[in-house]
């Protein structure tokens, strides 16, 4: 025991002579400058477990390992971003963590707001890297005074670009998706805004399908389209006012929609929008004293498209029963266009134009994708790395690494994890890349024969 | 690969320096793979001779007591254990569909003799799914094949779901029926154990999510649901409802770990195994190992 204790120390001393130090700190920029060579992967993700454990084996205060933790990242980071890594997303701090012990969260948040400043500050580590800081998950959950650190960590990096440090706390991936989900459904829920207002309208065109339908009629045609262009645009307010005229009324706004119906080639839509309308413009014309019989009925026959003779007659004495119908201007003179616009009533809620909603069924994975906290732009997750031996995600990432990515669980604690770890994994990673690669080729080759 | 871009407080380096030290680095990262490649090849090797040694010493000899007797002495076995099989097709589809049908013939046996009730298998294409009843047939042959040297057990029952099938689990036809009164009327007959299978494929991960997002959006839009109902809560439901709910153990009989597109809601606090370099495929060591993990058990050399 002492004397293991004596030769580790020797190797310290002698490691930290300066010859060594020098010719330590040549071999690992000749190797990261080798790793350059291969392939490189692009976006590297980390679990930093077992900072704890490796304090209780070591006999020292658990934030004193999370301490050992932030060291054994930086350096990690340093590696990952001198061989050309351009994404590291860390997972710091998990939404599950606020259960452990206040005492430790609120050591772990101090430690963080110190960290993050020395990490961001002018000519640290990301600066020269030119790493930008991103917090992915719910930051409203953290201290304000951590918050505003974090706030101010972002900031100052903010101006970086060649690389990203994505820092997960407090996050869960369950939460991301849920939250990627919620926000695909917001934006969906958002009515599409025609910027450009394109010159036609779909009641218009409706409406000219219908004239041609109705090719028999033509005269009073044109009035009956502008009848509805108009009632389109304004409120007829006539709601009877005892039973027997809404019944009357009822049984007029059905024959009206049957009729439309019916000539529509069931375009129920069409008829039941429209059919409520058509029942008001046939009580104005059979209400009209001043048209006789036939001229009525050449009007409802404008409006409906076609009209048997019995359900005119019917519609008439309809028309007879309503008492409470307050005769409207003339539809045809212009004076009542602008006595109906200054009806002071704005439309009301039915007569709003309807709201277009994107299609859902244009969601896609990459939809969702753009709305998880890592985005859209950020390269596909090539490596995720677990030390400490446990072998779960730990609801870690699950969206973006359940796919291609090669998932290595390790055995050592995050605190003992560097260089010497990371290298072999690495380096199997660019080996299975070059394999891959050699057989692409092959298989390439052998097509071409 | 991409040239080293001079960092701009760099030393004056001149063209010639700068090519003789990306020259230098090729030449380590040559030297580097060179070795690396040896020793991932001897490591192989060495993965390969262990394994067929585990195989040899741990065989179940299509024997469910013997399974049993392997995990007798295990602290707990997964309720639900979920298995990523990859379909190897190389050109020849038939051969492979088989493949793929004798292995998880193989692992439901296993699966039943060991005692856990619900299995799932996750193979990306989802050829299996196409032929559920063929797929039981062949299961429920291999399970009376494991079953059948030991009268008192029945062979277990059989049911095979996938999330957009339902159950499909047809009586059992063979003459063990209730109505065959059991020879020792003293020793009640043993209840069957009943397996279920799920099959997944790709499109239940992100496009049960997806497809989850787009039913929600459609309400949105209706006024029916407003966003800020949206929880964890609310999602899991659904998709443990459509899909599954999470598995205690997840068993990657690939080389490394890799998930090809598995359920990512489900995968969250699921134990992921896998043996390194595993070259067997489906190997009942391979399995062994899984359940003596998920106890934290130590496996030793023999029975």
């Amino acid at each position: 025991m002492s004397s293991s204790l004596h030769l580790s120390q020797i190797r310290k001393w002698f490691l930290q002579s300066p010859p060594a130090e020098w010719a330590v700190q040549h071999v690992r920029e000749l190797l990261l400058g080798a790793m350059r060579q291969g392939a490189v992967p692009q976006h590297v993700a980390f679990v930093m477990d077992g900072n704890r454990r490796f304090a209780r084996s070591h006999q020292i205060e658990p934030i004193e390992g999370h301490n050992l933790g932030f060291e054994a990242l930086a350096k990690i980071l340093e590696v990952c971003y001198k061989i050309g890594v351009k994404v590291v997303t860390i997972y710091a701090f998990s939404i599950e963590n606020f259960k452990r012990t206040k005492y430790e969260v609120d050591a772990l948040m101090d430690m963080a707001k110190v960290k993050l400043s020395q990490l961001a500050q002018h000519g640290e580590l990301l600066e020269r890297y030119g790493a930008r800081m991103e917090f992915l998950g719910q930051k409203e959950m953290v201290r304000p005074d951590v918050l505003d650190a974090i706030e101010n960590a972002i900031k100052m990096t903010s101006g970086n670009s060649r690389a990203v440090l994505n820092i997960c706390a407090p996050y869960t991936s369950r939460d991301e998706i849920t939250t990627a989900i919620r926000n695909t459904v917001v934006d969906y829920t958002k009515p599409i805004q025609n910027s450009t207002k394109r010159p036609f309208s779909e009641s218009h065109i409706a409406r000219n399908i219908r004239a041609r339908q109705l090719g028999t009629v033509t005269e009073g045609d044109e009035d009956a389209h502008n009848d509805f262009a108009r009632l389109d645009d304004e409120e007829w307010n006539y709601t009877p006012s005892n039973p027997e005229s809404k019944a009357a009324f009822d049984r007029i706004v059905s024959i009206a929609t049957e009729n439309i119906r019916s000539s529509q080639e069931d375009d129920v839509s069409f008829a039941n929008s429209f059919g409520r309308k058509a029942g008001c413009l046939i009580l104005e014309r059979l209400k009209n004293p001043s048209l006789d019989e036939d001229e009525k009925k050449e009007a409802v026959t404008a409006t409906l498209g076609y009209i048997s003779s019995t359900a005119f007659a019917e519609l008439l004495s309809l028309a007879e029963r309503i008492q409470d119908w307050s005769p409207q201007p003339d539809l045809g003179s212009s004076a009542s266009t602008t006595l109906y616009l200054s009806s002071s009533d704005p439309p009301s809620a039915p007569a709003a134009p309807p709201v277009n909603y994107p299609d859902p069924e244009t969601i896609t994975a990459d939809v969702l994708t753009a709305h998880t906290f890592t985005g859209a732009h950020t390269p596909p997750l090539d490596l995720l790395i677990r030390t400490s031996g446990v072998e779960r995600l730990s609801d870690f990432m699950l969206w973006q690494c359940h796919e291609t990515t090669e998932i290595v669980f390790l055995e050592c604690m995050w605190p003992e994890f560097d260089l010497w770890h990371f290298m072999p994994v690495l380096l199997e990673w660019q080996w299975r890349r070059r394999k891959e690669s050699q057989e692409q080729r092959k298989r390439g080759r052998s097509k071409l024969d | 690969m991409a040239r080293r871009k001079p960092a701009p407080r760099a030393r004056k380096s001149t063209p010639l320096r700068t090519m003789l030290k990306s020259n230098l680095h090729l030449l380590i990262y040559t030297l580097i793979h060179a070795i690396f490649g040896l020793y991932v090849r001897l490591r192989m090797a060495y993965h390969a001779i262990y394994d067929r040694l585990l195989a040899v010493l741990y065989y179940h000899h299509r024997t469910p007591d013997l399974i049993r007797n392997d995990v007798k002495a295990l602290s707990r076995l997964p309720e639900h254990l979920s298995v990523v099989l990859t379909l190897h097709d190389n050109g020849d589809r038939d051969a492979a569909l088989e493949e793929l049908v004798n292995d998880v013939g193989e692992l439901s046996a296993w699966c039943a003799s060991a005692g856990i009730p619900l299995l799932s298998v996750y193979e990306r294409t989802g050829i299996l799914k196409s032929y559920i009843p063929q797929t039981h047939t062949a299961i429920t042959r291999t399970l009376h094949a494991y079953f059948n040297p030991t009268p008192p057990s029945l062979p277990p029952s059989l049911s095979i779901r996938s999330p957009s099938h339902p159950s499909y689990s047809p009586p059992p036809s063979h003459p063990s029926s209730p109505s065959t009164p059991p020879i020792d009327a003293d020793v009640p007959a043993p209840e069957a154990p009943h397996l279920n299978l799920l099959l997944l494929s790709a499109t239940d991960g992100r496009n049960t999510i997806v497809d989850l997002t787009k039913t929600l959006a459609d309400m949105s839009q209706r006024g029916k649901i407003s966003p800020s109902d949206i929880g964890a809560e609310l999602v899991d439901a659904e998709i443990s409802e459509s899909v599954m709910g999470e598995p205690d153990l997840l068993v990657v009989f690939g080389p490394r770990v890799v998930l090809e597109g598995y359920p990512p809601w489900q995968v969250r606090l699921t134990e992921i195994f896998h043996v390194p370099d595993n070259s067997e495929g489906v190997g009942y060591q391979v399995f062994l190992r899984a359940l003596h993990r998920y106890a934290k058990a130590q496996m030793r050399f023999g029975r």
